[in-house]
C-alpha cells in the first residue's frame, strides 16, 4: 500500500456458493479523493463495501483501511470509518438523535462530543424539526438523510456510501452532492457507489468500474473519459452552409469528416482536442456566419457502457 | 474505548431494543399476573387441606416463587433470546452495527448478556412478587433469608433454554423459527423427561433413569427445587410433592439411601447439565457468527 492509500483492496475474491460475486477485484483510494465506484445491478458494489467493512468473509484477497484489516481488527480498522448503508434500516425504536447518541457511543464518545455532534449533524442534514421524533415516523428520505449524519457521527477519515442520495428530492441531492465534496476538500476520503453518473462525474475525482464481479476501469476522472472516448466532436451552427466551408474543413489535417444538416456541421475530429479556435477562423476565412459552436466530448455515461461493452 | 465499554453499550442498546417490543412486555405482565392468580387460587381453594396445613403456609413463598419459573419463565428466556440475534439481521440493522468498531465476539457478549440480564431482571420481578404475595395471603414465611439464592438458582436454570433460543437466533436468523423450535424443544423435553422417569418406575431400567435426567428441562426445572430442598426442611410430604422430583423418593426406596443423599447428587448433576448445554449452545452461536457473513435484511 502506498503512504497515502487509505483503502487498499487486493485481489478480493468472494463467492456466493457457486456464483462468483468478486473475482480478483483490486483498487486503491488515496487520502482526499472522492471516488465514484460505479457498475450496472448485481455487479458486485454492495459485496465490495460489505467485504470493505468486514462483514462478509472473502474467499481470497484482503482490504486494508488506513493499513489494518477490517476482518481483523474492526476496533481500529474502522474507528475513523463512517458507512452510510444502501436503502438503510434504521433503529425505529429510536428518535434521531437517540440513535446518533448511541452510534456515539459505539465509538466511545464522550458525552459532551456527543451532545454537540448530535446537534450539528441533525442541523447539517436538514433533520432539526424531525431529531426527537420515532425514526418510525420518518419518510424513506429522512432515513437517508438520517443515515448519512450516522456515517458522520465519529468525524470520519473515510467515508463509505452505498447509493447515498437513493430516495432524496433533488434540493437534498444537490445538498449532499456540495457535502461530499465540502468533505473531500477537508482532507477526508469519500467513497460512494452510486449509479447516478451525473451525480459521480460532478463530485468525484476518481472511479472504478465494476462489472460481473471484475473491475473493467479503475483511476481518475479524466482519464477514464479520456480511455473511453473514441472521437471529439464540434458543432457549429451557421447562418447558412456553404460548399466552400465544407471542403475547407474537410482538408483540414486534424478533422476526420465533416457531415451537414440543414444549417448545421457535426465536424468529428481526429485528435482529443479542443479545437474550437481553429476551427471557428477556418469558418471565418470562408465567409461563413458563425451561430454557435459548442465541443462534445464524451460523458461518463459514454464511458461507463463502453467500458461495460467491452468488458462483455 | 474498552472491550467492557463496547459490551456494555450493547448491552445498554439490547435493554432497549427488547423493552420496545410489546410482546415481552405483555409476557412479563402476564408472567405476574397468573403468578398473582396461582396463589390467589391456592390460597381459597386449598385452606384447610392436606396441601395447606398451618405447618406449610411459612413457606408458600417457595411456591409463590418456584410456580412461574416453570412454563412462563422459560417461554420469556425462548422469546428474549429468540429475537436478540436474528432481528438486526431481519431488520438490516446488524450491518449498521457490525460496521462500527467492535468485534463481533463483543457484539455477541453484548447481546446476550443484554438479553439475560433483562430475563434476570424479570425474574427478580417474579421472585419479589412471589415473596410479597405468600406473605400477603399466607402470613409470615421462613426461610426468607434464602430468597437471594433460590432467585440466583432460577436465573442459573433459565440458562438453558435461553442458550438455546440464542443460539438458533444466530444460526437461523429467524426469530420467530428461533422462537418456535425452542419452545417445540422445550414441550418434546418435558414429554421426554416424564415419560423416560415413567419408563424408569416401572421397569426399574436404569438407562432410562439416566436418560430423563440428561434431557434438558431436567436441569431447567428442578435445579431451583433441588437446590430449595438443600437449603431448608419443609415439614409436609403433600407440599414437597408438589414440588419434588418423582425420581428421588422412588430412587431412594430402590437404592435404600436417604433421600438427602439423592438430593444432593441431583443437584450437582443438575448445575453440570445446565452448565453443558449453556456452553454447547452458546459456543455453536459463536462459531456461525465468527465463521459467517452478516447477512442481509431478511424479512
Amino acid at each position: 500500500m502506498s503512504p497515502q492509500s487509505i483503502i487498499a483492496v487486493s485481489n478480493l475474491t468472494k463467492f456466493y456458493e457457486d456464483f462468483k460475486a468478486l473475482d480478483s477485484v483490486s483498487f486503491k483510494v488515496e487520502k482526499g479523493w472522492v471516488y465514484g465506484y460505479l457498475g450496472p445491478n448485481g455487479a458486485g458494489k454492495t459485496t465490495t463495501i460489505r467485504t470493505m467493512l468486514g462483514l462478509l468473509r472473502p474467499d481470497q484477497g484482503e482490504v486494508q483501511i488506513d493499513g489494518v484489516n477490517p476482518a481483523e481488527d474492526p476496533v481500529h480498522a474502522l474507528q475513523r470509518v463512517g458507512y452510510a448503508p444502501e436503502l438503510p434500516t434504521l433503529q425505529t425504536f429510536f428518535t434521531g438523535e437517540q440513535l446518533l447518541d448511541f452510534m456515539g457511543k459505539m465509538f466511545g464518545l464522550p458525552e459532551r462530543t456527543r451532545k454537540e455532534r448530535v446537534k450539528e449533524l441533525i442541523d447539517l442534514v436538514g433533520l432539526k424539526e424531525w431529531g426527537d421524533k420515532e425514526i418510525g415516523k420518518y419518510s424513506k428520505g429522512m432515513v437517508q438523510r438520517l443515515s448519512v449524519a450516522l456515517a458522520l457521527i465519529n468525524d470520519p477519515l473515510v467515508l463509505i456510501m452505498d447509493e447515498p442520495t437513493i430516495g432524496m428530492d433533488p434540493e437534498a441531492t444537490a445538498h449532499f452532492r456540495n457535502l461530499f465534496t465540502n468533505l473531500s476538500k477537508q482532507g477526508k476520503t469519500v467513497f460512494i457507489s452510486s449509479h447516478l453518473l451525473d451525480e459521480v462525474q460532478r463530485i468525484c475525482t476518481h472511479v472504478g468500474m465494476i462489472n460481473r464481479g471484475r473491475m473493467v476501469f479503475d483511476g481518475p476522472i479524466m482519464q477514464v473519459l479520456e480511455a473511453f472516448t473514441q472521437q471529439w466532436v464540434i458543432e457549429a451552427e451557421l447562418k447558412k452552409v456553404t460548399k466552400t466551408v465544407i471542403s475547407a474543413l474537410k482538408k483540414l489535417d486534424y478533422v476526420e469528416d465533416v457531415k451537414a444538416e440543414g444549417n448545421k456541421l457535426r465536424i468529428e475530429l481526429k485528435e482529443k482536442k479542443d479545437l474550437r479556435g481553429k476551427i471557428s477562423s477556418e469558418i471565418f476565412k470562408r465567409k461563413g456566419v458563425l451561430l454557435s459552436l459548442n465541443l462534445h466530448k464524451i460523458t461518463l455515461e459514454d464511458a461507463y457502457l463502453r467500458a461495460l461493452k467491452g468488458a462483455q | 474505548m474498552s472491550a467492557l465499554r463496547r459490551i456494555t453499550v450493547i448491552v445498554g442498546y439490547e435493554w432497549r431494543r427488547a423493552l420496545a417490543k410489546k410482546s415481552v412486555l405483555a409476557l412479563i405482565i402476564l408472567a405476574v399476573g397468573v403468578q398473582t392468580s396461582i396463589l390467589t387460587l391456592y390460597s381459597q381453594f386449598t385452606a384447610g387441606t392436606m396441601f395447606l396445613t398451618e405447618e406449610v403456609k411459612p413457606f408458600m413463598w417457595i411456591l409463590g416463587v418456584l410456580q412461574s419459573q416453570g412454563l412462563f419463565v422459560q417461554l420469556i428466556a425462548i422469546i428474549i433470546a429468540g429475537s436478540t440475534m436474528s432481528e438486526e439481521y431481519e431488520h438490516g440493522t446488524a450491518d449498521i452495527l457490525l460496521s462500527k468498531p467492535i468485534t463481533r465476539i463483543e457484539y455477541l457478549s453484548g447481546k446476550f448478556l443484554g438479553g439475560f440480564s433483562l430475563l434476570a431482571l424479570v425474574e427478580g420481578l417474579t421472585t419479589v412478587v412471589g415473596v410479597i404475595l405468600a406473605s400477603w395471603f399466607f402470613g409470615p414465611q421462613n426461610g426468607i433469608q434464602y430468597v437471594p439464592l433460590m432467585f440466583l438458582a432460577i436465573v442459573y436454570s433459565t440458562l438453558i433454554f435461553f442458550c438455546l433460543s440464542f443460539m438458533f437466533s444466530e444460526v437461523l436468523r429467524r426469530s420467530t423459527l428461533a422462537i418456535l423450535i425452542s419452545f417445540a424443544i422445550l414441550i418434546a423435553s418435558s414429554m421426554i423427561s416424564q415419560l423416560l422417569a415413567s419408563l424408569y418406575m416401572m421397569t426399574g431400567e436404569y438407562l432410562y433413569f439416566r436418560l430423563s435426567r440428561g434431557i434438558p428441562t431436567w436441569g431447567a426445572s428442578y435445579f431451583p427445587l433441588l437446590l430449595m430442598r438443600e437449603l431448608m426442611t419443609i415439614p409436609s410430604t403433600a407440599f414437597l410433592n408438589l414440588i419434588n422430583d418423582p425420581l428421588i423418593p422412588f430412587e431412594a426406596e430402590k437404592r435404600g439411601v436417604s433421600e438427602a443423599i439423592l438430593v444432593r447428587e441431583a443437584l450437582q448433576q443438575a448445575a453440570i447439565i445446565v452448565a453443558v448445554y449453556a456452553i454447547i449452545f452458546v459456543l455453536v452461536a459463536v462459531y456461525r457468527l465468527l465463521k459467517s457473513d452478516v447477512t442481509k435484511k431478511t424479512a
